[in-house]
Parts: C-alpha cells; sequence; structure tokens
C-alpha cells in the first residue's frame, strides 16, 4: 500500500511536467486518510517488534527452557524495561481510547485490550511486594499483537475499499475551455455551467455535458460498465470521467462539481455502506453490550478462579485472557466489509448498490418484473407501417400537428415521421393519460389514441379493425386517427428490443425466476414483444398508476423485484420488494432504486442478481465465523485453558478472517 | 429535513462505531443516524434546530474526531 502510494505521488508530479498527459493519469494528490492510518500502523508495528522480539526470546528461554541467565528479579525488571515502550509509547493511542471509553462508558475494543494489557504488566510490578505470577512479559506481546493485528487488518480493509478509491480518483483534474477565441487551460474545480469544453483524442471528459461540436467514440466502462465505445455526436450527452477515443469533442458544460453523474454514484456508494442487512440487527445489538458483557465476565472469572484456585497470579492471567480474547470487531465487521467489498465490486460494473436490505430481500424474490417501454425496448420508438384511409401526407399533417404537444415517446415518433415544416393550429389540446390526445384542427375535431379512447368516444373503427389486428400482431403499437368521430387511419409504431433483452430473460427463467411483463400497450402487441424476448406472463392495458397494484397482486405469489427506468414507474419500483432501476446515459433515477443500473441493459440485472446473491452469502459466512469465534474462544479462555498470548493472536487472526474473506468476494465472477 | 455526511477520525473498531451511532442519536433534532466503520462516515438526518456544532461534540464525547460537516 505505501508502494501504491508513492507511486501515485510520482504519477501526479509527473502530470505537472506537461499537458501531453492530462487525461489518463489525472489523481488525486491528497493522500487517503486509509493510507495515513496504515502507514501510522506500520510505524507502531515496527516501533514494538523492536523491544518485543527481546521479550519473546527472553520469556522462551526462561519459561520453555527453565534456563536462569539472570536471577528472577533481574529478568522481570529487564522484562518491564522492555515491555514499557511497548505498552505505553507504540500503545500509547490504544491505552488513551480504551481508558477514555472506560471512563465515559463509552465501551470499545480498546477498553479490552487496555485493561488486560494494563494489568499484565501490573503483575510484573507486584512482583517485587508479593508472590505472584508475572505476566510483564505477556503485557508487551499481546500489545505488539494487536498492533500487528490492526496494521493486517487496516491494509485488508485498504483493499476491500478500492475501488470506491478509484472511483474518487476517477475524475479528471483540468479541462481546457475555451475562453474568446482561445484555449485556457483551467482545474475542474474552476469550470462553470455553460463552459465550452475541447476535448481531445485519449482525453478525458471533465466533467457531464453536452457535445456541441465535433464526433468521437467514448469509453465510458469506468462509470457504465458498458464495454464497448459509445458514439458521441452533436447533441449526445457524456459523462465526466470518461474517456474521449478518437475525435475531438466540443462540449458545453451541464453539470459541475457535486451535481455531475460521478459524484453522485460515489455518493450512493458510500451511503450505502452505511446502511444496515436486516441480518446483521443481532450482530449489532451484541455488538453494543459486548464490551461491557465482556468486562463484566473477566470480573466472574477472576473471582471464581480465586475462589475455586486461591492463586491470585492464575487468577489474573485467566481473566486477562478472557479480556484480550473477546473480539467484538469481527462481529461488527463481519457484515459492513461485506457490503463495501460487494458494493465496490458493483460500482465498477454499473451495479450500484443502495440498500443493504436489498441484498437479503433479493434471496426471497420469485418473481421479476419488468417494465417494457426503456426496459426490455430501447425506449426509442419509430413509426414502422402508417395505413391509411385518406392521403397519408393528410394523415400525417394532423397527426403530427397534434402530437408536437405531446412530450410522450409515442408522439415522438409520430412527430418525427411526419417531419413537417409547418404545423396547423391546434385549439382545445388535452393530453388523455394512457390513452391519447384530442383537439381541434379548424373545425375538426380530431381524436387519436388507443382502442380504449375510440370506445370511449364511440367512435366506429369498421374495416380498420383487422389492419389494427395485423399491426399488433406484428407487435406494432397503434394508434389510430380519428377526424369528427371518424376513424381516418392507423399509424404502428414499434420499440426495438434492446440486444441482450433476450439473453438476460433466458438467464433469468432458466435459474427459476417467475419472469412477467407489464405495459400500458393492449395485450397483443405486448404479447408479440414477450414472446419475442421470452417472456411468458403478461400483464397489457396497463395505465402508468396502477402498476403499483399489478406488484401488489403479484406479491400474494412470492416476494417481487421490479426493473424499471424509475421515471414512469416510480410507485411500482417502491411497492416491489426489491427495485431495480435502470438508467440510459445520464439519466438515473437514483431515489426510486434500491439496485441501481447505470446502464440500460438487462444483463446487469442479471449480473446485479448475482452479485447480490454472493455478497449475502459472504456475509453469512462471516457472521457465522465470527460468532462461531467468539462462541467457542471466550469459554475456552474462561476454563483457562488459553494462555493470554495465544488468546490475543486469535482475536486478531479472527477480525483479519473477517475481512479477508471478504475481499474474497472478488474472486467470484458476476 | 435534510441529511448530513460527518467524516469522522480515529474510529477503527465496530464498537467504536456503534459507540458513535449511539451518542449522535441523543443530539436533540436527530433523526436518524447510520454509521460506516468501513468509510469512516456518519449519515446523519437532522431537523433545521439541529446545531452541527453539537453533532460534533456527541462525535468527540465517544473519543473521536468529526472532521468536517457536509
Amino acid at each position: 500500500m505505501e508502494h501504491q502510494y508513492n507511486g501515485m505521488k510520482k504519477m501526479s508530479e509527473h502530470n505537472h511536467s506537461g499537458m501531453k498527459n492530462m487525461g489518463h493519469e489525472d489523481h488525486d494528490h491528497s493522500a487517503p486518510v486509509e493510507d495515513s492510518e496504515i502507514r501510522n500502523w506500520k510505524k507502531k508495528l515496527i516501533g514494538s517488534w523492536i523491544f518485543a522480539i527481546p521479550v519473546a526470546v527472553l520469556m522462551i528461554l526462561m519459561r520453555f527452557f527453565g534456563m536462569e541467565l539472570f536471577n528472577e528479579q533481574i529478568s522481570i525488571t529487564i522484562l518491564l524495561v522492555l515491555g514499557f515502550p511497548v505498552v505505553f509509547v507504540f500503545g500509547f493511542s490504544t491505552l488513551k481510547s480504551g481508558l477514555r471509553g472506560l471512563f465515559t462508558f463509552y465501551f470499545n475494543m480498546d477498553s479490552l485490550i487496555s485493561l488486560g494489557t494494563l494489568i499484565a504488566y501490573l503483575t510484573g510490578i507486584l512482583t517485587f511486594v508479593m508472590k505472584i505470577n508475572d505476566y510483564s512479559g505477556v503485557a508487551a506481546m499481546i500489545m505488539a499483537i494487536f498492533v500487528t493485528g490492526k496494521y493486517i487488518e487496516a491494509k485488508a480493509r485498504g483493499r476491500a475499499t478500492q475501488e470506491i478509491k478509484k472511483l474518487l480518483e476517477l475524475g479528471a483534474k483540468n479541462a481546457r475551455v475555451l475562453r474568446g477565441k482561445e484555449e485556457v487551460e483551467i482545474p475542474v474545480s474552476e469550470l462553470k455551467i455553460g463552459d465550452i469544453i475541447i476535448v481531445k483524442p485519449g482525453e478525458k471528459i471533465p466533467t457531464d455535458g453536452v457535445v456541441v461540436k465535433g464526433e468521437s467514440a467514448v469509453d465510458e466502462s469506468m462509470v457504465t460498465g458498458e464495454s464497448l465505445p459509445v458514439d458521441k455526436t452533436k447533441d449526445s450527452n457524456v459523462i465526466g470521467a470518461t474517456i474521449n477515443q478518437d475525435g475531438i469533442l466540443y462540449i458545453k458544460a451541464t453539470k459541475i462539481g457535486k451535481d455531475t453523474f460521478l459524484s453522485h454514484i460515489i455518493e450512493l456508494v458510500e451511503e450505502a455502506q452505511g446502511t444496515k442487512v436486516p441480518i446483521q440487527k443481532l450482530a449489532d445489538k451484541i455488538t453494543s453490550i459486548f464490551v461491557p458483557t465482556i468486562l463484566i465476565v473477566s470480573v466472574l472469572t477472576f473471582l471464581g478462579w480465586w475462589y475455586f484456585n486461591g492463586e491470585l497470579g492464575r487468577s489474573l492471567g485467566v481473566a486477562i485472557s478472557v479480556l484480550v480474547i473477546a473480539c467484538p470487531c469481527a462481529l461488527g465487521l463481519a457484515v459492513p466489509i461485506a457490503l463495501t467489498v460487494g458494493s465496490g465490486i458493483g460500482a465498477k460494473k454499473g451495479i450500484l448498490i443502495r440498500k443493504g436490505e436489498a441484498i437479503q430481500t433479493m434471496k426471497k424474490v420469485k418473481i421479476i418484473v419488468f417494465d417494457k417501454t426503456g426496459t426490455i425496448t430501447k425506449g426509442k420508438p419509430e413509426v414502422r407501417d402508417v395505413y391509411s384511409k385518406v392521403k397519408e401526407n393528410y394523415l400525417m399533417e394532423i397527426a403530427g400537428s397534434l402530437e408536437k404537444l405531446s412530450e410522450h415517446p409515442l408522439s415522438k415518433a409520430i412527430v418525427n415521421k411526419a417531419n413537417l415544416k409547418k404545423y396547423k393550429d391546434v385549439k382545445g389540446f388535452k393530453i388523455l393519460r394512457g390513452r391519447g390526445v384530442e383537439g381541434k384542427i379548424g373545425k375538426k375535431i380530431i381524436v387519436i389514441g388507443n382502442s380504449t379512447l375510440m370506445n370511449e368516444r364511440k367512435i366506429k373503427l369498421n374495416d380498420l379493425s383487422e389492419k389494427i389486428e395485423e399491426f399488433e400482431n406484428r407487435g406494432y403499437t397503434t394508434v389510430t386517427v380519428s377526424e369528427n368521430g371518424k376513424a381516418i387511419g392507423i399509424i404502428g409504431i414499434a420499440d426495438g428490443v434492446k440486444e441482450d433483452s433476450v439473453k438476460a430473460i433466458s438467464i433469468l427463467n432458466i435459474q427459476g425466476y417467475k419472469t412477467v411483463m407489464i405495459t400500458g400497450d393492449n395485450e397483443r402487441t405486448a404479447r408479440t414483444i414477450a414472446r419475442e424476448v421470452g417472456i411468458k406472463e403478461v400483464i397489457a392495458n396497463v395505465l402508468p398508476e396502477d402498476k403499483a397494484k399489478k406488484v401488489e397482486e403479484l406479491q400474494r405469489f412470492g416476494m417481487v423485484a421490479f426493473v424499471g427506468d424509475g421515471i414512469n414507474d416510480a410507485p411500482a419500483l417502491k411497492q416491489a420488494n426489491v427495485a431495480i432501476a435502470m438508467g440510459t446515459g445520464t439519466d438515473i433515477a437514483i431515489e426510486a432504486g434500491d439496485l441501481v443500473l447505470a446502464r440500460g441493459s438487462l444483463m446487469g440485472v442479471v449480473a446485479a442478481i448475482s452479485l447480490s446473491k454472493a455478497t449475502f452469502s459472504k456475509i453469512k459466512q462471516n457472521l457465522f465465523w465470527a460468532f462461531a469465534y467468539n462462541v467457542v474462544a471466550i469459554p475456552a479462555a474462561i476454563a483457562g485453558i488459553l494462555h493470554p498470548i495465544i488468546a490475543e493472536i486469535a482475536m486478531a487472526a479472527s477480525s483479519i478472517t473477517v475481512v479477508m474473506n471478504a475481499n474474497l468476494l472478488r474472486k467470484k465472477r458476476i | 429535513m435534510k441529511k448530513i455526511k460527518i467524516n469522522i477520525e480515529g474510529m477503527d473498531c465496530a464498537s467504536c462505531a456503534t459507540n458513535v451511532e449511539r451518542s449522535l442519536k441523543k443530539v436533540s433534532g436527530v433523526k436518524e443516524v447510520s454509521v460506516s466503520l468501513i468509510g469512516k462516515k456518519a449519515f446523519v438526518e437532522i431537523d433545521e434546530k439541529t446545531d452541527p456544532e453539537e453533532l460534533k461534540k456527541a462525535v468527540a464525547r465517544t473519543g473521536y474526531k468529526a472532521i468536517s460537516i457536509e
């Protein structure tokens, strides 16, 4: 870690030398807190072992080989002198925090170690005035091992958070902006909204923006997990921290600082790590009363041993073992460390775990409901066919003029197809949610929409019904155009299925999930698309506001995960047991999802599910290990079968194991 | 009601995190607290009347230092 840090510093120094490396090698200059913590423990580790090794040698010679190098009193004096810096200098911060904990009743792990070492050290001093076993050497050993354990743990924890650290370092440092006619290089922090930024090939895009000039492909893999470069032309949105590939892009900054996509992701990941997984409730409860309980238990152990055994020194030794073997850390770390590694791995792949709870619930989910538009399909509907009883130009002219006034994706498809130079004047325009639009052009009443709307208005479809059926069988969403109560033509609109929707759904079907598609489309159109992607159950003709109700109905059969874009289906996402919100480019409805996918691919859902499961099983392993450790180790210490040094080694090992086991999650293919 | 983030220094064991959580919850106006031991941060939901200085003090009471509040 130390080495890595140095390497990083060198790189950023190198950066100052010129603009050549702008982009790729931009790094944050400030050393992360984590690294300074590791360095700190390392210093203490080296310092304490310089004194603890002679202590160990002396103890082995005296206790195991019975060698009497010096007389007893001199040996103990040497142990006390050598042990002093270990306990009181290198262990100072631990003692301080531990003792403060004892006095303020905010007990912590350090309280146990402090008491253990202080009592052990005290026995050495007491040997001068009374007959008692000497544990002064043990005091030094406990502290040295504790410090070592802390160092290893801090390093392993650093590894656990590496993905998040990488995210923090991802942003560019500098931006080249256009000021008047001149190109000026400024730090990213000085960017303003509206600045025109010039990004050359190979450089990092400094902030979120929209392309105003130029064409290029952009590698967005670092934020969305999308492995193929994405083409960008005028009006395309770009994400800060992604890398421009082969063309020059002129970008207008639209979001800066805390509002950027990258900042949101970082915030999300950080926040998620503080969320709780329900399974940890018991562990948390135990952790919070753990230290005081152990204090009481060790006092009782001491009294018990003294009463039955009568030997003061031996009784103290056993009590010390109890103090130092108890490890709330393994328990307290078990869940958050696994969640951290899991969410870090996810973040790298564009899967954001927002709530720890979701990964536990995910295990019980039986039904996965997909919203159709924008989730299974691309969300960019196009007009595929038009059937008109009047001149097609006329039909498209009135349809285009009305639909121009609506923001609905289907309306946009019609407007694009009509491609009008001049729109007709529309009076009394109204959007009929989930059904269509109406308005007046001149004296003619125009109603455009689905069959529900036509029925409502008693508009006869007559011979058009057959054509409508044909369109719907082809999977087109079919819109009828009527004039003065007479249907004059139909427009067939289709929204292409995303490339990997079929693959993703077939995997989920094989895994045994019941897949369901929900849509506002009519039954026939919906079925065609469902068949295309391999979904058997379809809930069609659902108004946006009724989606949540449908989810509720499905919940009678089992836990439901809902996959949607979070824009129209927020209530349904909320109703579901697990909400998976899908983003497309820069727009993610973050708030709507428990799991948020930065990329629009359904394969992300497959990955998110397998990541959730893998993380949750790690959590369970860790909890089991931490509980088992304490359940076995504490009684063993009370029984007096563990020497305090062995107890301390076991304690250090238990929390390190938990962290390392969590890191193993990385080995799993998601 | 708003959400704030407190960066905390020196918190490095599980019982430390529960202590900080317990202490922050006692500050008036604090609705929800979640402490991330690994991220060394506390996420606190507070109402308008809550004094950030009180939050810093609450962290200090447990023996750690609130470096910054965002």
